[in-house]
This record gives structure tokens, C-alpha cells and sequence, in this order.
């Protein structure tokens, strides 16, 4: 006897046909004679699947709910009437099922031959020639005859929809089996796509019959990858044929982490297909790690090392050992000349473990200081120190699947559907299934209008109040005898919360008084503090919108107060979980890339701990922190710092006060920067060294679950080396020795001086897909919910977190109150997504402000606005919307000569100097030209692009 | 407009002693804060303000520095 203990023994090779059931009641049943034992409620389609009996099909595919349309699936079941269709008709005890027989046969072949008699012929043109189910399907039925002609009524002339960048919609060859309008309802959940028409007048349509581009489609590609014909086709697939190889690998894009395969002819990729196998995605996407990977193989990458001696000199292309050489010389003299102290390094947060790890490492021993940090220094630092603070452990505690157990879900200053789009997909999921839904944020972010979910709540409140929100939701939960003693008893350090609770229960944070502050009406908070509170499982999610304040850190802590004093911590379907912005924010911090911290989290002061990595390394490592970004900046001014070596980042476009960026970066004698363009920082460099893509290079992606994954190369680096040879070539020059052959031997390396990590190995990657971190002896296939039986500090920590108001406040000059962040199609600074298709959907940054004020200034839809805070101004178009309250506006930051950062200031976290992106008081009015910087801005841009091919100067001053 | 590398230093003492001015043991808190997260240049420079003039500094703030301070005394004459 088979019995299948689905979906373990499910291949993400293969379709099964409708989705696993996950019921502990086994039902045994007879297919074909064979006897097959699987969870009650699986399709008798799926049944036979697993049984290795392939039932033809059409219009069923395992990641969708069985529909019945297509009727080639079905069965003759012994004792039932007719032959009902398998995908619909769930197993029962004792039933005995033929899937062949001459009856079945002869339906089938009727079913094709009626689908054909609408269908070209045209198979060896088309481009789904080799990988189509109805070619398939006509085989596997035997169709040999259309009888009915082809002359009859038919679609074949339907015109194609190609307005869609990366896939067209060509409807002479659908079959209107339902699958793309199944998978955008069920899989995205935008629900975008239709069936209009009856009969034989039906046909797939995008929103009102729209163009696809026009209709509400976000082009994550899942009805593509649902349709059986070539009807949904990527238009690269078209252009160059079938894929003849493929390889796994991890998506560079956000912190959810998809797993991909690569489809590939050669070294070329043909296009990415979600990965059903990868634990972070199912087999979904969204448009970014779909489809735009154009940029790796972009004309503007840069493909031979580049060194100058000035900025305004024209870049003079050498080869890897010369500029290495160069770079080294020069961060020799400038320690021998201005100390030990004076240069450092920073660490990217889209490259791998494996080059962050190397990076810091080189800082430590290379060059002898702590001077080292990373990006996440300006997205989620606070998340590293208040989680660590409370909770012991600097990361989210769930898995993104323990969404689909949570009763309530509380999303805090993020933006899922933009941001995170393929996990507001599963978000998405489980409020249809009945979940509610707590939105705090000053927007009306997209994820409160799900289809087919109503009763969201908003607490629109003004920015830079969080600290006084959380706080009055944690008053009502202690006021109002809501916490959850038992857990506060077993769990929490008792005297700390005994601390907190009289603080919380002051009535100056409840509600009603903190209304004033936070201008949400106390009802309303009163309302979601329950509602959180008393849910069986509440789960909190949140974002920048979080961290990126003065008081980001006190917010982190905040949100863990909640928690522990609700017992939402340690299970499944509850939890703290911050959505991490890129791919490997978590592995970043995880690798030792902060100042104060060495690789797992473990404190640079720390003799026991220094003494273990100074026995492998070989060398003294600094027994203080080094200098934060913020802090080089400063020191760089001064003249205290003189160089730094930027693997993956920019630091001009992506941190704030642009002007105080670019006079650090002016200051430095010597700046190296590493990435595949010619970034914003690296115009301000002295060595530009080639970086090499996702597709180009081994390592590891650590996602926002912990989830440590591998990426896999797949095409040779552009310019001849991957990241972390770089690095290593830097280390040796510098005189301190270096050698890997394989990133899998820096994961060994990282294995034996992490606790966390002392069982991750790429063996073990391979062997178990992917493993959330913590990975060790007591957890050799790692931690999906984290904090079950303890913390890591043993008990949880209560923080007191008064709320103060950030200095960043509107008044008479500034009325208004900015605020940034992100949309779906452009990632960060753009420089990747920019060079793609996705400039199709946004190709400048728009100031969104509400109508009111914008009449108040005269202001109307797509007028040039100029924006001004104190630190600087820009001019963006106006976007007239109610997304957000009146008195706040909002613009993204993915285009360089946008300036967003012009205008945002050095306001930044107590705790870790993480920037106050989130609020800067501004002016708003109406202009007519551009900004001086973004005057400055394009000719700073023309001038070094035409170094950058080696012409000398000519007319524009450097330094206008 | 930017601040002076001091000013900064000024400003995030005061920031970090406003949020923890709620606890008992505040003083020690601020002070093990800048002990964990600042720079040893960074450290220097404040201890010096505060040496010198000190006048923009929080009382909480001036009192985790005059720690600071003391401990730095300390551990050099330990390590003397």
C-alpha cells in the first residue's frame, strides 16, 4: 500500500493537479488498482498524481482550487453516475476509480477535438512549442481528427494585447480554461482579470476589457505561468526560443526571499518562473523578480576596473591587480599618515553572506579597526537593537507561512503590496479566509483594499507618532485587564514588567489624552487594542514606517511590549515581524557588518568572543566599535576619516541630507566603490571596481524570516570576478592573507564562529532547499518559530518607551510633513530596476499631496511643485490624491535626480542613528524650473558620464 | 544645513539620555549605551566637551559621560 504523507513527498517538479490537503484523517481508496492512502479532502486528481497516474487535465493546476471546466480529468468511478470530473471529486474510504478505459478515452478525444476546431495550427511557429499542455494534451488523448473543421465560427483572428512590457496576451490561442483569472484571484489577489461574455462569446479579460497595461494588472506574471497555451507568453520567450537548462536560485531583489529558476539557453538567461520548492514564495512572484532581470546584461554595466586620481579626471581603465594595487597603496598611505582609524568599509545588504562576511572581515584584519557597517544602518538598525534588547534575538520570530494561522494581522509603517508584494500576496490569502486587519499608517496603503475583505481598520495617524500609539494600544491592554498574565508570569523578567506596567498604566498614554498627539481618535485605538488583544493569534508586521523615525528604536521595543504582554510570541500565527527592504538586510546585520558587533550578533568587547575570532583570523581585532555611516560622514568632513571601500550601496541616492553626503564624499582622498554601474557614490570615487550580479556568483541570501537560501550563478561575472574575489584580492594587497576557493568554504568559515550558524553548510542547503536560522546541534534543520520555550535571554524584557516628539515638526515655514517610501515596480535606488521594462510604470518620482492642501497653494494634478526643508530643496511633479491625510505629502526615492534626499535631514534614531526619513517638515509651491541642486545634479551627471569614457573635461566645472 | 561633528555628538547624548530619562538607573544606562555603541573617537571627543565646557549637555547626559569619563580614568590606570 501507498500512502503519501503530502505535501512533504510532493515534487516542485511536478503538478499534481489541485492543491494539498493537510487534514490528519487518512482515507484509503483504489485508482486503478492501486491502493492509495492520502488526507482527507485531496482530489482523487491529486490521489492518482501522487500515485505517479497521470490523469490528462487542462484546466487544473495544484497551486489553484479545482474548477471543473475542462472535463478531460474524468473518472469512472465504481457506483457513481457518469464520469465525474477527478480535480472536483474528492477521495472517499473504499472508492475504486478507473482512469482509462475506451469510454474515457473517447470523451477525452471529443473534449480536445472540440478545443482544437478553435485553435491554430500552428505549432511549430508558436512559441510555446515544446513546453504546451494542450500539445500535450491533444497527444496523450490520441487526437488524430477535428471533424467539425476549422471553417466554423471561431476566435483565430483575436488581436494580441502586447502592451505589457515583459509578456503578451495573444487570445486566438486561449481555451478559456479560467487558469490566469484563477491564478490572479486566488494566487496574487488582485483580481484583474475576468470572464466576459457567455458561451462561446467568452474570453479572458483584463479589468473593464482594458489593455492589460491599463487595467489593474500589476504584472507579477502568475497568469502567465498558469496558462497551459502560449496565450500568456513572455515576450522573451518569444524573441528567443525555449530555455534548455535551468538552475535554482534566490531572487536579489526585497527581503522575502523568492526562490527562482533560472530558465536558461547557455549562459543567457530566457526568463525566471517562480520556484514552487522555495519555502519563502510557493512558486509566486512579483514583477520585479520576474521579470526584471534585464538589467544584468544592461549596456551600462561596468566591465573593467577603473581607477583616477581625482574626481575630475577621466576614469583610466586597468586591470584587476592594477587597480587593486592602486586601491591598496593608497589605503596603506593614508593609515600610515592619518592613523589606523581613518578608513573603513561598508557592506551591502544586496550581496551575499558569504562577500558581507568578507567585507567586515577585511575591516577587522585588514585594515585593524571596527570602522564597518551597512545599509541596514538606514533601514533596520532599531530593529536589530530593539528586538535584541527585548526579546534577545535581533530578527523577526516567525516564517512567513505562520501568516496563514494568524487571527489578526497588524501591519505597522510598512507597505506589503509595494514592498513585499509576493508575501501581501499570502497576507492577501489569509484575509480573504476571514483574518482582520490592523493598518497603522499615515497613508491609505493598498493592502486596505483587498478584494473581498471589509472591516479593515486604520489608524491614520500623523507621522512621528508612533512611540505615542503603541503605547495607548498597550495602555488599553493593561487597563483593561486584556494581557496575558500566564505568558507575563512564565516568560517575562518580572521586576522589568512590573516597571513597564506602572509606567503604561499612566493615563497620560491612554487614548484619549494621547488623541492630541497622534490624531486618531481614541475609539479607534480602543477598538484595535482589543481587537489585537484578544484574538487567539495576533500577528504584528511592520516596516520602515517603524524604524525610520527619531525614535525608531523605542517603537521596535514598543511593538515586543505588545506582544509578550499579549502572549503573541512563540507559536505559530503570531509573532514580531519586521518585512526587511532588501534581500539580505537580515544576512548583513547577521554577518558582523554593524561596528559595535562581530559576526552572530556578538559584541566587539567581548574578550571571549574577540579571542575566538583573533585565533582564526590570526590578528588583534579592535576591542571598541567603529564609526556608524552617519559617523563616517561626520569624521570624513572633519578630516578625521579619509577613505572607504563601498561594496553595493549607494550611499548618495539612498541616504539622507544629500548635500552633507556628497561634502563627505568630496572630502575623501580616497573612495572605492564596487557595484555593476556607475552608481551616484561612484561618481564621487577614485577606483571603481566591477561587481557582478545575483545571476553571476555562489553564496547565500538570508531573508526576512531568517531563511538563509542559496543563490546560484548561473552565467560567468561580466568583468571576470564575483564579489567576494574582490575582496579577497583587496585583503592580500593589503598584506593580510586571504584564500577561498569556493564561497562554500567562507560559509564553513562563518559556520565555525557563529553560534547561530554552526550547522549551516552549503550540504545542508542543498539537502534541505533552505534553513532559518538559528542552525546548530539542538537545531540541525534550524527554527522556523522562534521564542517557543524561551528567549535567548532567557526572560523577555519590558522597555520603557516614552514617547518624545521628534525635533523634525511642522510650524510656520515647514507646514507640511514629508514622508518617503517605495512602490511596487522600482527597487530603492533604482539602479537596477531603472534598466529594466519596469520604467514602463513609473519613470519619475511624483509628490503625492491631498487635494486640500494642494488648492490651498494653487496647486493642480502634474504642476511642477518645488518641496524645501531645512535641510535643502527639489522640484518633483504634483500627484493630487487622499491617500494621505491633509498636512502630510509623500514622494518615493528611486530616481537620482529626483533629490528626495535633498530635502530629508539629519535627524536620525537615538539608539542607532538610523535616518528620520519617515518625517521632515516641509514647504510646498508651485514652480516653474528645477532646483539648484538638481541643476547641480545634471551637470555633475553629464560630466562624469563623459569621464567615465575616458574624455577629458572640458566647459563644466567638477565642483559647480 | 548640517551640524558640526561635535554639535552632532552633543545632540545624540542628549537624544539617547531623553529616552532613557524614564528609568532609575538611567545614568548607567546612557553611559552603557555609549559604551557599547560609540566610537572611540566619538567617546573622546564628548568626554572632552565635557571637560572643557560641557554647558549644551543634559544633566542626565553630562552625568553618563562623567561615568564614561571615570571609567576610561580607570581602566588606563588598570592597564598602566
Amino acid at each position: 500500500m501507498l500512502q503519501y504523507f503530502d505535501p512533504k513527498h510532493a515534487s516542485p517538479e511536478r503538478d499534481y493537479g489541485t492543491p494539498a490537503r493537510l487534514s490528519g484523517t487518512l482515507v484509503s481508496l483504489e485508482i486503478d488498482g492501486h491502493e492509495i492512502t492520502v488526507p482527507e479532502g485531496t482530489s482523487v486528481l491529486r490521489a492518482a498524481a501522487l500515485a505517479d497516474i497521470n490523469i490528462p487535465k487542462l484546466c487544473a493546476s495544484d497551486n489553484l482550487e479545482a474548477f471543473g471546466s475542462c472535463r478531460l480529468c474524468a473518472v469512472q468511478i465504481e457506483g457513481k453516475r457518469g464520469l465525474p470530473a477527478s480535480c472536483t471529486t474528492p477521495v472517499e474510504a473504499g472508492m475504486k476509480v478507473t482512469t482509462q478505459n475506451a469510454r474515457l478515452a473517447k470523451l477525452r478525444r471529443n473534449v480536445m477535438e472540440l478545443y482544437i476546431s478553435d485553435h491554430p495550427l500552428d505549432c511549430l511557429t508558436c512559441p510555446a512549442n515544446g513546453d504546451c499542455e494542450l500539445q500535450d494534451m491533444a497527444g496523450a488523448v490520441g487526437l488524430r481528427e477535428v471533424r467539425y473543421g476549422f471553417d466554423g465560427e471561431n476566435h483565430l483572428d483575436a488581436e494580441t494585447d502586447d502592451s505589457n512590457p515583459y509578456f503578451s496576451f495573444d487570445p486566438s490561442k486561449c481555451i478559456v480554461c479560467s487558469r490566469c483569472v484563477r491564478a490572479c484571484n486566488e494566487v496574487q489577489g488582485t483580481f484583474a482579470l475576468t470572464i466576459e461574455g457567455r458561451g462561446f462569446e467568452s474570453k479572458v479579460a483584463a479589468g473593464q476589457n482594458d489593455a492589460f497595461m491599463d487595467s489593474e494588472c500589476v504584472s507579477c506574471g502568475a497568469c502567465v505561468q498558469a496558462c497551459p497555451t502560449s496565450t500568456l507568453m513572455e515576450k522573451s520567450v518569444i524573441e528567443q526560443g525555449q530555455p534548455e537548462h535551468s538552475v535554482v536560485t534566490t531572487c536579489a531583489y526585497c527581503g522575502v526571499g523568492c526562490s527562482f529558476k533560472a530558465e536558461m539557453q547557455g549562459d543567457r538567461v530566457v526568463r525566471m518562473v517562480p520556484y514552487k520548492g522555495g519555502d519563502a514564495n510557493h512558486g509566486h512572484s512579483c514583477v520585479k523578480g520576474r521579470f526584471a532581470f534585464g538589467y544584468a546584461t544592461h549596456p551600462d554595466r561596468l566591465k573593467s576596473p577603473m581607477i583616477r586620481e581625482s574626481i575630475d579626471q577621466p576614469w583610466r581603465e586597468v586591470g584587476w591587480e592594477e587597480a587593486i594595487a592602486f586601491a591598496a597603496e593608497r589605503l596603506k598611505a593614508i593609515q600610515a599618515k592619518h592613523g589606523r582609524e581613518s578608513i573603513g568599509g561598508i557592506t551591502s545588504s544586496r550581496c551575499t553572506n558569504e562577500e558581507t562576511y568578507l567585507v567586515q572581515k577585511l575591516v577587522r584584519a585588514a585594515f585593524h579597526n571596527n570602522n564597518t557597517d551597512t545599509c541596514a544602518r538606514v533601514c533596520h538598525s532599531p530593529t536589530g537593537f530593539g528586538l535584541k534588547a527585548t526579546l534577545g534575538e535581533s530578527a523577526g520570530t516567525q516564517t512567513f507561512d505562520s501568516v496563514m494561522k494568524a487571527d489578526v494581522i497588524v501591519v505597522i509603517g510598512a507597505n506589503p503590496t509595494d514592498a513585499h508584494p509576493v508575501f501581501a500576496s499570502q497576507m492577501r490569502r489569509r484575509l480573504r479566509q476571514g483574518a482582520e486587519l490592523i493598518v497603522v499608517d499615515p497613508r491609505r496603503i493598498d493592502l486596505l483594499k483587498t478584494p473581498h475583505h471589509r472591516g479593515a481598520q486604520h489608524l491614520a495617524l500623523r507621522p512621528g507618532t508612533n512611540v505615542a500609539m503603541i503605547n495607548a494600544l498597550a495602555h488599553v491592554v493593561v487597563s483593561e485587564g486584556l494581557e496575558d498574565r500566564e505568558f507575563i508570569a512564565k516568560r517575562c523578567d518580572a521586576a522589568g514588567y512590573q516597571a513597564w506596567r506602572e509606567f503604561i498604566l499612566d493615563e497620560r498614554h491612554s487614548p484619549e489624552n494621547v488623541e492630541a498627539i497622534t490624531g486618531v481618535p481614541a475609539e479607534q485605538v480602543r477598538r484595535a487594542a482589543r481587537t489585537y488583544a484578544q484574538a487567539p493569534n495576533g500577528a504584528i508586521y511592520y516596516g520602515l514606517g517603524v524604524t525610520e523615525h527619531s525614535q525608531g528604536s523605542s517603537m521596535v521595543m514598543g511593538i515586543a511590549n505588545l506582544a509578550m504582554a499579549t502572549g503573541n510570541i512563540g507559536r505559530e500565527g503570531v509573532g514580531v515581524n519586521p518585512l526587511r527592504g532588501q534581500n539580505n538586510v537580515q544576512g548583513s546585520c547577521d554577518m558582523g557588518s554593524f561596528p559595535h558587533e562581530l559576526p552572530g550578533y556578538q559584541h566587539v568587547g567581548d574578550p571571549a568572543v574577540r579571542e575566538r575570532f583573533e585565533a582564526a583570523w590570526g590578528v588583534p581585532i579592535d576591542d571598541e566599535p567603529g564609526l556608524r555611516i552617519p559617523n563616517m560622514f561626520d569624521a570624513a568632513i572633519a578630516g578625521d576619516f579619509r577613505a572607504l571601500y563601498v561594496q553595493g550601496e549607494d550611499i548618495a541616492q539612498s541616504d539622507p541630507n544629500t548635500q552633507h553626503v556628497e561634502q563627505a564624499l568630496r572630502s575623501l582622498e580616497c573612495l572605492i566603490v564596487q557595484d555593476i554601474f556607475l552608481n551616484e557614490t561612484a561618481k564621487f570615487a577614485h577606483v571603481l571596481l566591477p561587481g557582478s550580479s545575483f545571476l553571476e556568483k555562489d553564496g547565500t541570501f538570508t531573508n526576512a524570516e531568517r531563511r538563509i537560501n542559496r543563490v546560484r550563478k548561473v552565467m560567468p561575472p561580466l568583468a571576470g570576478k564575483q564579489d567576494w574575489e574582490v575582496t579577497v584580492d583587496l585583503a592580500n594587497a593589503l598584506g593580510y592573507p586571504m584564500h577561498y576557493d569556493h564561497p562554500a568554504q567562507i560559509m564553513d568559515e562563518i559556520a565555525t564562529l557563529t553560534p547561530s550558524f554552526s550547522g549551516v553548510s552549503y550540504a545542508r542547503l542543498d539537502e534541505l532547499g533552505s534553513i532559518q536560522w538559528p542552525c546548530n546541534e539542538a537545531y540541525p534543520k534550524g527554527m522556523p518559530t522562534m521564542h517557543i520555550e524561551d528567549f535567548p535571554i532567557g526572560l523577555g524584557q519590558f522597555a520603557i518607551t516614552d514617547y518624545v516628539a521628534t525635533e523634525e515638526r511642522s510650524n510656520r515655514r515647514f507646514p507640511l510633513l514629508l514622508t518617503t517610501g517605495r512602490i511596487l515596480s522600482q527597487y530603492n535606488v533604482g539602479a537596477q530596476t531603472r534598466r529594466t521594462g519596469n520604467q514602463a510604470w513609473h519613470d519619475e518620482d511624483v509628490l503625492e499631496l491631498h487635494p486640500s492642501d494642494a488648492e490651498l497653494r494653487g496647486i493642480r494634478d502634474g504642476d511642477w511643485v518645488g518641496i524645501t526643508s531645512r535641510a535643502g530643496q527639489t522640484v518633483l511633479r504634483a500627484r493630487v490624491s487622499d491617500r494621505m491625510p491633509p498636512g502630510v505629502v509623500y514622494t518615493t526615492f528611486h530616481h537620482p535626480g529626483s533629490g528626495a534626499n535633498v530635502i530629508t535631514t539629519d535627524s536620525s534614531d537615538w539608539a542607532t542613528n538610523c535616518p528620520e526619513y519617515k518625517v521632515t517638515a516641509v514647504q510646498v509651491e508651485k514652480v516653474s524650473q528645477p532646483s539648484v541642486w538638481q541643476r547641480q545634479f545634471e551637470s555633475f551627471d553629464r560630466l562624469q558620464l563623459r569621464l567615465l569614457r575616458g574624455d577629458e573635461p572640458s566647459a563644466e566645472r567638477v565642483n559647480e | 544645513m548640517s551640524r558640526s561633528q561635535l554639535d552632532t555628538l552633543i545632540h545624540m547624548v542628549n537624544q539617547i539620555a531623553i529616552n532613557n530619562a524614564h528609568y532609575d538607573d538611567a545614568a548607567e544606562r546612557i553611559h552603557a549605551h555609549l559604551t557599547k555603541f560609540w566610537a572611540r573617537s566619538m567617546k573622546r571627543q564628548i568626554v572632552d566637551y565635557l571637560q572643557q565646557d560641557g554647558s549644551e549637555l543634559s544633566p542626565l547626559a553630562r552625568e553618563a559621560i562623567e561615568r564614561l569619563a571615570q571609567a576610561q580614568t580607570e581602566a588606563r590606570s588598570a592597564s598602566a
